[in-house]
């Protein structure tokens, strides 16, 4: 463990609001360069796991530590400075433009007065380049397609230029071929990634960590074979699973069926 | 904000429309002096404003566009800059495109308070500018006071602010109910806006307050962007939301207070300028402003002169014409726009 510092550190996390908890004591880490997957039902505690480490929710008690120092301890700028966040957004009612939308992830980095440099236009668009949007700049972000929309945001991310990349269920309401170009993307960045969804294959695919919860609770973390085994799936999610060879990348491949048998 | 245009890369065409809009402003201006029950030449205007030595203009003719015309255009392009600019903020911060400066009950506030003012103290001791400036401020105080802990939440705000809002209304109802039918009258012209008692010396409160505001506004705007995207996607900016719309808000208030104070309630300036604005030039917030500081100011001062010419001897309220040629003009945009996107 000592060899790569943890980025993050969560020690007996809990996160309650009146009548429930939402996160029951998680305690976990997550290393520099680790690719994590959030999985658990819905309603298992995924997106507020990841608000707690992006500092939207501050925990009800525990701690959790971002390289080395309490959370709490880091401004709001200087967090912004290292962590990205890929969220799924309300529409807005704005006609913002792509540029426009990728342009955000300068504001960590800049101060209230400052003007845009060329530098810093070059940034948005090599950013724009990595995630093959380069050639609609000047669209309307509302008019993009969902996976356009998500890669935009992940250029966002780039240009904030973090040292860890936080997403929550980037994936959804995308078609197959998006879901893996933006998992993909992600994977480039050779960043910390921790990244909430619902797809298991998707996850087997590109995580090298599992963090299975549910109901709050941490029920495994570890490797797929730790995580992701018959009897988890059976009961975290309730379906009857098998796992055998995926034929093409030669991963660990899942299938599912409500059958009790 | 000038060195801001230049650094966002060479725009011909939104070059062109900020070159246009301050055209049509400065002719406008010109025009606006000019035109009134006394005629004059803009030859006369130039003359009025620039003449040292010898020049044409008679002395009454020299009053009436010093004294008269002047400050009279000057506080409707104050008032138009400044309501525009302020409802274009208050529809980002809150991401609500229905939000304009009178969301939170200001102007209730402000008539409550002039009402107050002329129905019971007849000595004019106190102004009613005053008066309707301790309303608006009562009234925002009183929304912030209700909205209490849940001020972080947009939509209890807003909530509130109505509440408020239909609160001041009945009790300005129930006085101007038990008030003299010459105080009614004089109370309702008030409340729906005029320019015709605007003096020099008034200038200066909304001069200062538009400006400090739109200094505000401009320097938070990369702020105010983000927020527009998405509020739990700026936090993840570095962006203190709360406190960042907050603050807006107050400044909003402030800025809208003043200017009923002086002008009376004037509406669809701050709600449909900005979307004009927005039609226009995008949604980047330097751009939307300086657009609406043009845009308002132009809009303001033409809406008068139509309330002053319409009909022979008689002023209109600039609210009733504000409203008739605002909607109309939005009709019409709204119109080509839907045309354009089938």
């Amino acid at each position: 463990m000592a060899l790569s510092p943890a980025v993050f550190q969560a020690d007996n996390l809990i996160w309650q609001v009146p009548n429930k908890r939402i996160l029951d004591e998680l305690s976990f880490s997550v290393a520099q360069g680790e690719f994590v997957g959030l999985i658990g039902p819905n309603g298992a505690g995924k997106s507020s796991l990841l608000r707690c480490l992006y500092r939207k929710i501050i925990p009800s008690s525990g701690n959790v530590e971002f390289q080395g120092q309490p959370i709490t301890q880091y401004s709001a700028k200087s967090l912004a400075q290292k962590i990205a966040v890929v969220l799924q957004e309300p529409p807005s009612h704005f006609e913002l433009s792509v540029m426009d939308v990728i342009s955000m992830g300068l504001t960590p980095h800049k101060s209230l007065l400052s003007f845009d440099t060329q530098e810093d236009r070059e940034r948005v668009i090599r950013a724009a380049k990595d995630v093959d949007l380069e050639d609609k700049l000047d669209q309307l972000f509302n008019n993009l397609s969902g996976g356009e929309k998500q890669r935009a945001m992940i250029a966002r991310a780039i240009v904030q230029q973090p040292s860890v990349l936080l997403m929550d269920e980037p994936t959804n309401h995308l078609d197959v071929r998006h879901q893996l170009e933006v998992l993909s993307i992600a994977k480039q960045l050779n960043i910390t990634v921790i990244v909430s969804i619902h797809d298991l294959n998707l996850a087997a695919a590109f995580c090298n960590r599992f963090i299975l919860l549910d109901k709050g609770r941490i029920i495994a973390n570890g490797s797929f074979d730790q995580v992701l085994t018959e009897q988890h799936l059976l009961s975290v999610f309730g379906v009857k699973a098998k796992i055998d060879q995926h034929p093409f990348h030669g991963g660990p491949r899942i299938t599912f069926d409500l059958g009790a048998n | 904000m000038f060195k801001g245009f230049k650094q966002q890369g060479f725009s011909l065409q939104y070059t062109a429309l900020i070159v246009g809009s301050v055209l049509l402003l400065l002719f406008t201006l010109l025009f606006a002096t000019a035109s009134g029950s006394v005629e004059l030449s803009i030859a006369q205007v130039f003359d009025a404003l620039f003449c040292t030595g010898n020049c044409s203009n008679s002395e009454i003719e020299q009053k009436i566009i010093i004294d008269i015309r002047l400050p009279r255009i000057l506080m409707a392009m104050i008032t138009g800059a400044g309501l525009a600019i302020t409802g274009a903020i208050l529809q980002s911060i809150t991401r609500n495109p229905l939000a304009d400066p009178y969301l939170f009950g200001i102007s209730s506030g402000s008539a409550l308070g002039a009402v107050i003012v002329m129905a019971s103290i007849s000595t004019a001791a106190i102004s009613l500018t005053l008066g309707a400036l301790v309303g608006g401020a009562f009234s925002v105080a009183l929304m912030l006071a209700l909205a209490g802990r849940s001020a972080a939440n947009i939509e209890r705000l807003i909530l509130a602010g109505v509440a408020v809002s239909f609160m001041l209304s009945a009790f300005t109802s129930l006085v101007l109910y038990y008030s003299k039918p010459e105080v009614a009258a004089t109370l309702l012209f008030w409340m729906m806006g005029s320019f015709a008692n605007s003096q020099w010396s008034e200038l200066s409160l909304p001069a200062v307050t538009v400006v400090l505001g739109l200094m505000l506004f401009v320097f938070f705007r990369r702020w105010l962007a983000a927020v527009q995207a998405g509020e739990e996607s700026a936090l993840t900016l570095g962006i203190p939301v709360a406190k960042l719309r907050l603050f807006i808000l107050i400044i909003c208030s402030a800025i809208t207070a003043v200017l009923v104070a002086h002008v009376g309630g004037i509406g669809f300036v701050g709600l449909m300028i900005p979307h004009i604005s927005r039609f226009i030039v995008g949604a980047q917030i330097h751009r939307i402003l300086t657009m609406c500081v043009l845009l308002g100011a132009t809009f303001m001062i033409w809406v008068d002169v139509i309330a002053r010419s319409l009909l022979q001897h008689q002023v209109l309220p600039v609210g009733i014409v504000t409203s008739a040629v605002g909607s109309l003009f939005f009709f019409i945009i709204l119109r080509s726009r839907s045309q354009k996107d089938i």
